[in-house]
């Protein structure tokens, strides 16, 4: 049984439909990444898995929880990392965690246990006692996420947790997140605009647009369906470039060579490996059989706008 | 138990966002201060009976007769104007540029005839043997003062003259001179009006100013308020405190409990200020009334009325500038409207009736009843249901408007 079970769910906002019977599953202890385009209905629809805001229709299961029925319940095992730096920026770190952790019934040794966990997780010992107005965004960030690991969740939902951080910071919270599942079993749901992100730590994805479900497989299922051979090329001048895209099914984008698996396949790898010869352009990897999630995502969301001109 | 834990650990957060603000705490504290010890200084003669303040009025007597030269004598002695005489010869322009160079109130001038005048002689009923020149910026009121003093002073003396010139008559009839000359003190007995007879301190500044400033700076909780109010919406901590299991009626009593201590320390600081500061300036020390219970209450009233048009202005605006531009004006135009810079019982009847529909006037005028007129908690019962029943339904409209603007 999946941990979270949503049954033909939707939602609409003055008659228009934001969330259009949608079905998803989630199972226990894997990490769902949540693509989809602004407006797509993301936000609403884990505003409505935390209990923020009701639904029209349709079922919603959490571990085993009707949602209608026991809202607190589910509330209590689940913890919300918003978009935004949902904490008080004139408060010191401490401070912060102290407070949300008090508003879970944490107290005494079980809320310094846990504070701890949190500070340790975030790593955020050297600046815990500082006011969070003076932090970086990375900090902020990381304390963003330090709060909502205080009542150790089971399903953690992330609404896009590296927003506006430094490399290392967003690294770091991959990281982090990557360990709360490992280790941990924390569930979690994570949408985030970063297609590397979501390549990175997610075991499932599932793209959502205008309010529907359109596609939700494993992220290897996803990624394996390619229709082409990537090659990742080192430098390439603009004449290299331009005798390679003279061959039909052969694309260059982003110093990548795409070459189509169809009937010129082969002939247009013979042809690509000489341009790179003659050009002395180095070949730093080859992926067969697999595609980025970008330009499946892409793909995907062109083909609807497409179909639905 | 753990809601109470809850509720300190919300005090405790509120309490640091207060005094981490420096607006809030200029606003809610520093401001009623300064405006409470500016008043009760600037206003202390107005309301107190040792009169300190003196108005300078420039003199001439241009009538050399005995009488008016008691008159002029006479009238220096007056408290409260201070008279500065001129050469008898100095013309009316003089008098006026002198006047206005000197920035005097007054000038006035005994004309010739005043001593027939006084002996009941002179040029009928039509003439006026003073003349009072006056700086266009003295109020009407202390015109009034000024020109009821000379009157009267006039007219004792026509009347001593009467009385002496009937002399003769007034022995032969065994009638006592003195008694019909009669003395100058007023024949008016003043006494102060207070609840059920109650004997109380005569009225100062102090006591007028507090309540009023007390009140106005209560109702600036909308600052505070609406600051972390729109932050926590805008930056998504009142989503992720529903997301907590945090219900909404929850999240609005976790922030107005918060503030109506807030408000209960303003009122103590201010309370403390006006008798312990005030009184280190030269200043009358306020003093509490016999209802302790009745403060209680009107205090409580103001706090409950102050945070829900706070919490109702905060779900409005969409940025805190609004919110706090909206919440400032409106109380400036409440105070102004409610009695708080200028007091009601000078208003024209129209203003008046206005006035009432000001909650800080229900407020004050609440203040009043016990710093003022020595009330009770009876007394001030009506304008503490007005003002609970009007943030009974300010919460309610929050609640409301929050309850839209989630699900929108």
């Amino acid at each position: 049984m999946p941990l979270i079970d949503i049954k033909q769910l939707s939602k609409s906002y003055n008659r228009k439909p934001v969330l259009d019977n949608v079905n998803l599953s989630v199972s226990s202890g894997s990490v769902l990444g949540l693509l989809g385009p602004n407006g797509a209905g993301k936000t609403t629809l884990l505003s409505i898995l935390t209990g923020v805001i009701g639904k029209d229709s349709g079922d919603v299961t959490i571990g085993g929880l009707d949602l209608d029925r026991e809202p607190g319940r589910i509330q209590s095992m689940c913890s919300y990392v918003p978009q935004t730096l949902a904490f008080y920026p004139r408060l010191s770190a401490r401070e912060n965690l102290e407070y949300f952790g008090s508003l879970w019934g944490l107290r005494g040794k079980k809320l310094k246990e846990r504070m701890a966990f949190s500070i340790d997780v975030g790593s955020m010992e050297a600046f815990v006692d500082k006011r969070v107005d003076t932090f970086s965004g990375g900090m902020k960030r990381r304390l963003n996420l330090a709060i909502g690991l205080l009542n150790e969740p089971a399903i953690l939902y992330l609404d896009e947790p590296t927003v506006g951080v430094d490399t290392q910071s967003r690294n770091y919270i991959l990281e982090t997140i990557g360990q709360l599942n490992r280790e941990r079993k924390t569930t979690i749901v994570y949408t985030s605009h970063y297609m590397d992100e979501i390549e990175q730590v997610s075991d499932e994805i599932a793209v959502i647009d205008e309010g529907r479900i359109i596609l939700h497989d494993a992220k290897e299922a996803i990624l394996m369906h390619a229709d082409a051979v990537l090659i990742r090329v080192g430098e390439m001048g603009e004449v290299a470039v331009a005798a390679l895209e003279r061959h039909e099914g052969v694309r260059v984008e982003k110093g990548n060579v795409h070459i189509k698996r169809d009937e010129r396949f082969e002939e247009n790898m013979t042809a690509a490996f000489a341009v790179f010869h003659e050009n002395a352009i180095g070949v730093n990897d080859i992926v067969f059989g697999r595609r980025t999630l970008e330009e499946f995502f892409l793909k995907l969301t062109n083909v609807r706008l497409r179909d639905e001109e | 138990m753990g809601g109470m834990i809850k509720l300190l650990y919300t005090l405790k957060k509120e309490f640091l966002l207060i005094t981490r603000d420096i607006h809030a705490v200029t606003v809610l504290f520093v401001m009623p201060a300064v405006f409470i010890m500016i008043m009760s200084l600037a206003m202390r003669d107005l309301f107190e009976l040792h009169s300190s303040v003196t108005i300078d009025v420039l003199a001439v007597n241009r009538d050399a007769g005995k009488n008016a030269e008691a008159f002029v004598k006479a009238i220096e002695a007056l408290p409260t104007f201070k008279f500065h005489r001129l050469e008898k010869d100095t013309t009316t322009e003089r008098i006026r540029d002198r006047m206005l160079a000197g920035d005097y109130k007054f000038a006035l001038i005994v004309r010739e005839g005043l001593s027939a005048f006084v002996e009941g002689g002179g040029g009928g009923r039509g003439e006026k043997p003073l003349e009072l020149l006056v700086n266009p910026s003295v109020t009407v009121q202390t015109q009034m003062v000024l020109r009821g003093a000379l009157e009267a002073k006039l007219a004792g003396m026509r009347r001593d003259a009467f009385v002496d010139r009937l002399g003769g008559v007034l022995e032969a009839a065994g009638v006592d001179k003195t008694a019909l000359k009669g003395d100058d003190g007023s024949p008016v007995e003043v006494r102060y009006a207070y609840r059920e007879g109650r004997a109380f301190k005569v009225p100062s500044a102090v006591q007028q100013s507090v309540p009023a400033w007390l009140v106005f700076s209560m109702f600036f909780i909308v600052i505070p308020i609406s600051n972390t109010f729109i932050s926590e919406r805008g930056q998504g901590t009142l989503m992720r405190l529903e997301s907590m299991n945090v219900s909404r009626i929850s999240l609005i009593v976790g922030k107005m409990v918060p503030y109506l201590f807030i408000n209960a320390i303003q009122v103590l600081i201010m309370i403390a200020i006006g008798i312990h500061v005030v009184p280190l300036f030269g200043g009358t020390a306020l003093t509490l009334g016999s209802s302790p219970g009745g403060l209680v209450l009107i205090a409580a009233a103001v706090s409950f009325s102050a945070i829900a048009l706070a919490l109702l202005i905060a779900s409005l605006a969409r940025t805190t500038e609004q919110a706090t531009t909206i919440g400032a004006v409106l109380n400036i135009i409440f105070g102004a409207l409610g009695g708080i810079m200028v007091p009601t019982f000078v208003m024209p009847r129209f203003m008046q009736e206005l006035a009432n529909l000001s909650p800080m006037a229900w407020g004050l005028e609440g203040f009043l009843d016990i710093f003022l007129r020595n009330g009770g908690a009876a007394d001030v019962l009506p304008e503490s249901l007005a003002l609970l029943l009007l943030g009974g339904v300010m919460v309610a409209l929050t609640v409301i408007i929050l309850r839209r603007q989630t699900e929108v």
